[in-house]
């Protein structure tokens, strides 16, 4: 077929936005790739967050309040689909001063505006909502609709069910430039050439210079480093809401999050940086978080603490960007600062939309699957001994803290988008995640990658950028 | 009849808690490798002697079996194809120790491929697997020695890292009094910074391994914290030798015999 490109539609970047749009295009007509320069999905911001999925985010009227509001009826449905682990667990701004109760009905006031539910609360109320927050709060609002949520697993089975479409998902391939020929484009690769009528950016914090080869607006992006700490589950279990700080004009403050493993992450901070590849923790940092933390929350300072982390999300002149570039009428710009997690389902069906009225023919598919099978955890299991029966490998549990076993390994290294690495491992199924820190699950997890991979115990690839031994 | 008492942990600790608790009631010992003797090896002498001594006194061994959730009267475990609730009056933890992680010692900085808790290290390493070319090694750790020496016949060169005050003497080059780490290496570790005696300085390498200051394992639900119902720890962490850690399971249960005389 003479003029017929290889693709409808090439997405740069595997983050949540680059997977949501994908898993929707999948859905359609339209021929579709996704390029992402690291070996995994998920290693940039959308590794690195605190796993809220929120009912409110800012002002109202924005289309990134707008896609907030469409996506979060939708968590516990969708995450069903999708087999990721999502709970509507509520969240807790706190108010510890005047000055901090005044900004607390301010927000208040926007979230009603938002069309959000939130309620004011008490000092007292507060206690009986959540008594682990701290006795000097003087004053609460309930946000009933936040949620946590895994977002490595949203990631993964958004790019797991775009795959299981047929979209290719081309994961260790750089975006090295984008030449247009009339009506085509030919995004070039480290490893080839793909031949699209159209581009979606999601590359986050390198939207800049996607857009800057494909000829589009001169965007400004750079990173944020925030950095987090993770306690134990010990302490998670007894935490039964998202406890916020109050937001100033400049930061929606460190908060601490009960996470869908059990643990609860304290952060993050905010720190605009230029070094995209700074992802280090400092000592002085990981004391202010946990500090703030104990105002919040005081019995944080008895709980163990397993791990602290950095990571960058993409910070630019628009902290949302969801529109056709205004140079490259193919070009379609998909990145959000913090809350891309939030707005990934909405975003996802606005970015078909503004595709189709810029001339993409995708109609949607019988027969498309919206659903990927469900692999049971031992973990969580309310029946666990009924496990062995459909696998065996249940019986075998590898990593000892969160009592993911080889059944679970296994289907993360098989299927579409499969685990490559010791990391691509955990990021999907939890393993390690625990108070050893992989102490004594690593060398197994390790021969189970390196035998799926076809390589040796000291080349597999531990993240997706180094490997176990040199 | 009674459920059995439950020992969780078929290291020499274990074998040593469960043989005493024997003497007085049934007990089933639990461990997640299907030969005892844990960390010390299933084949040393001191180590046979122990499970003869267990066998003796009426332990029923239950290896291969990994514990995972206890709720007061039962505990799950899954092992071979089988996953089940095993019916237990009490629980006694005994799973051993594990090199204090990152965190554990506050060591920040960045988390490249390359920086592996030691006993992860030691199981490599023994499966013959070269790994590196200098090593750090930080903390002196039980597993510290072995890990090195593993290394060194590998033909790495090992640089300690400890804050003792004395220099190890596995080890090639020593940093000692340390008293705060930092990795250093984006993709791969190629550095720690460390700061001793209040100076920092830069040490070159291509991997590191966790090694110091054990913890005692928890990682059975229901079982995590001191005031777990129906659950008592047995987790020495300063004790080395095989019959000292034995000697430690005995005594511990036989005061939990006595503390708890009549009240079953």
């Amino acid at each position: 077929m003479a003029g017929q490109p290889q693709f409808d539609v090439v997405i740069a970047g595997g983050g949540v936005l680059g997977a949501a749009v994908a898993a929707r295009l999948s859905r359609t007509s339209a021929r579709v790739a996704l390029v992402e320069a690291e070996t995994d999905l998920a290693e940039g911001a959308s590794k690195g967050n605190a796993g809220v999925a929120v009912s409110y985010y800012g002002a109202p009227g924005t289309q990134q309040t707008q896609l907030i509001n469409a996506s979060n009826p939708g968590w516990e449905a969708l995450t069903g689909r999708l087999d990721v682990p999502y709970r509507r667990l509520g969240g807790l701004m706190i108010a510890l001063n005047a000055d901090e109760e005044q900004r607390l009905q301010e927000t208040l006031a926007e979230v009603h505006a938002c069309g959000v539910r939130g309620e004011l609360l008490t000092a007292r109320q507060i206690g009986d909502t959540e008594p682990l927050v701290s006795e000097r709060a003087v004053a609460g609002l309930l946000l009933p609709d936040e949620g946590v949520i895994d977002p490595m697993r949203l990631t993964i089975s958004f790019a797991r069910l775009a795959a299981a479409n047929g979209v290719r998902i081309r994961l260790g391939e750089r975006v090295l430039g984008i030449e247009h020929d009339g009506d085509l484009s030919s995004v070039i690769t480290s490893r080839g050439r793909l031949e699209t009528r159209f581009v979606v950016n999601a590359a986050g914090v390198e939207a800049d210079r996607v857009s800057a080869l494909a000829g589009g607006e001169t965007l400004r992006t750079w990173p944020r480093k925030g950095q987090y700490v993770v306690l134990d589950r010990a302490f998670g279990q007894k935490l039964t809401k998202i406890v916020f700080s109050t937001h100033t004009p400049q930061t929606k403050g460190s908060n601490v999050v009960p996470t869908t493993h059990g643990s609860v992450l304290l952060g993050p901070t905010a720190l605009d940086i230029e070094d995209r590849d700074d992802r280090a923790t400092d000592s002085e940092t990981v004391a202010w978080i946990l500090d703030n933390a104990r105002r919040l929350v005081p019995a944080t300072a008895d709980a163990y603490i397993m791990k602290t982390f950095a990571a960058n999300r993409p910070a630019g002149d628009e902290a949302h960007r969801l529109r056709t570039d205004a140079r490259q009428p193919r070009l379609l710009h998909v990145t959000d600062r913090s809350a891309g997690v939030s707005v990934s389902p909405a975003a996802a069906e606005l970015a078909l939309t503004l595709l189709r009225a810029a001339g993409l023919d995708a109609s949607d598919r019988d027969g498309a699957l919206d659903a990927l099978p469900r692999v049971p955890r031992l973990r969580t299991s309310a029946d666990p001994v009924a496990l062995t029966d459909a696998d065996p490998r249940y019986g075998q549990v590898v990593c000892l803290c969160e009592h993911v076993t080889a059944a679970e390994i296994s289907a993360a290294l098989a299927g579409p988008v499969a685990a490559t690495s010791v990391d691509g491992v955990r990021k999907r199924t939890g393993a390690a995640y625990g108070r050893c820190q992989g102490s004594l699950c690593l060398a197994g997890i390790s021969f189970l990658t390196a035998m799926s991979t076809g390589q040796g115990p000291a080349s597999v690839s531990q993240t997706a950028r180094g490997t176990v031994g040199s | 009849m009674t459920a059995p008492y439950l020992v969780v942990g078929a290291g020499p600790t274990g074998l040593g808690c469960a043989a005493e608790l024997a003497t007085v009631h049934p007990v089933e010992l639990i461990d997640r490798i299907p030969v005892p003797g844990g960390e010390a090896g299933w084949s040393s002498p001191e180590i046979t002697a122990l499970v003869k001594a267990a066998r003796r006194s009426g332990v029923r061994f239950r290896l291969g079996n990994t514990a995972v959730r206890w709720e007061p009267g039962r505990l799950l475990v899954a092992g071979p194809g089988r996953i089940e609730w095993l019916p237990g009056h009490q629980l006694f933890y005994a799973g051993g120790l594990r090199p204090a992680t990152a965190a554990d010692l506050s060591i920040t900085g960045d988390r490249p491929a390359g920086v592996l808790p030691a006993t992860v290290a030691d199981h490599l390493l023994t499966a013959q697997n070269r790994l590196w070319h200098r090593l750090a090694v930080i903390g002196d750790g039980p597993w510290a020695r072995a890990v090195a020496v593993r290394a060194r016949a590998g033909c790495s060169a090992v640089i300690a890292i400890t804050p003792g005050c004395d220099a190890p003497e596995w080890a090639d080059e020593a940093i000692t009094q340390a008293t705060q780490i930092v990795i250093v290496g984006r993709d791969r570790v190629r550095a720690v910074r460390v700061c001793a005696k209040q100076q920092w300085t830069e040490v070159a390498c291509d991997g590191v391994v966790l090694a110091a200051s054990p913890r005692p394992n928890r990682n059975v639900t229901g079982a995590l914290g001191e005031d777990s119902p129906g659950v008592a720890f047995v987790q020495p962490v300063d004790a080395l030798s095989v019959s000292e850690r034995s000697g430690i399971g005995r005594s511990t249960a036989r005061r939990w015999i006595t503390a708890n005389n009549g009240t079953e």
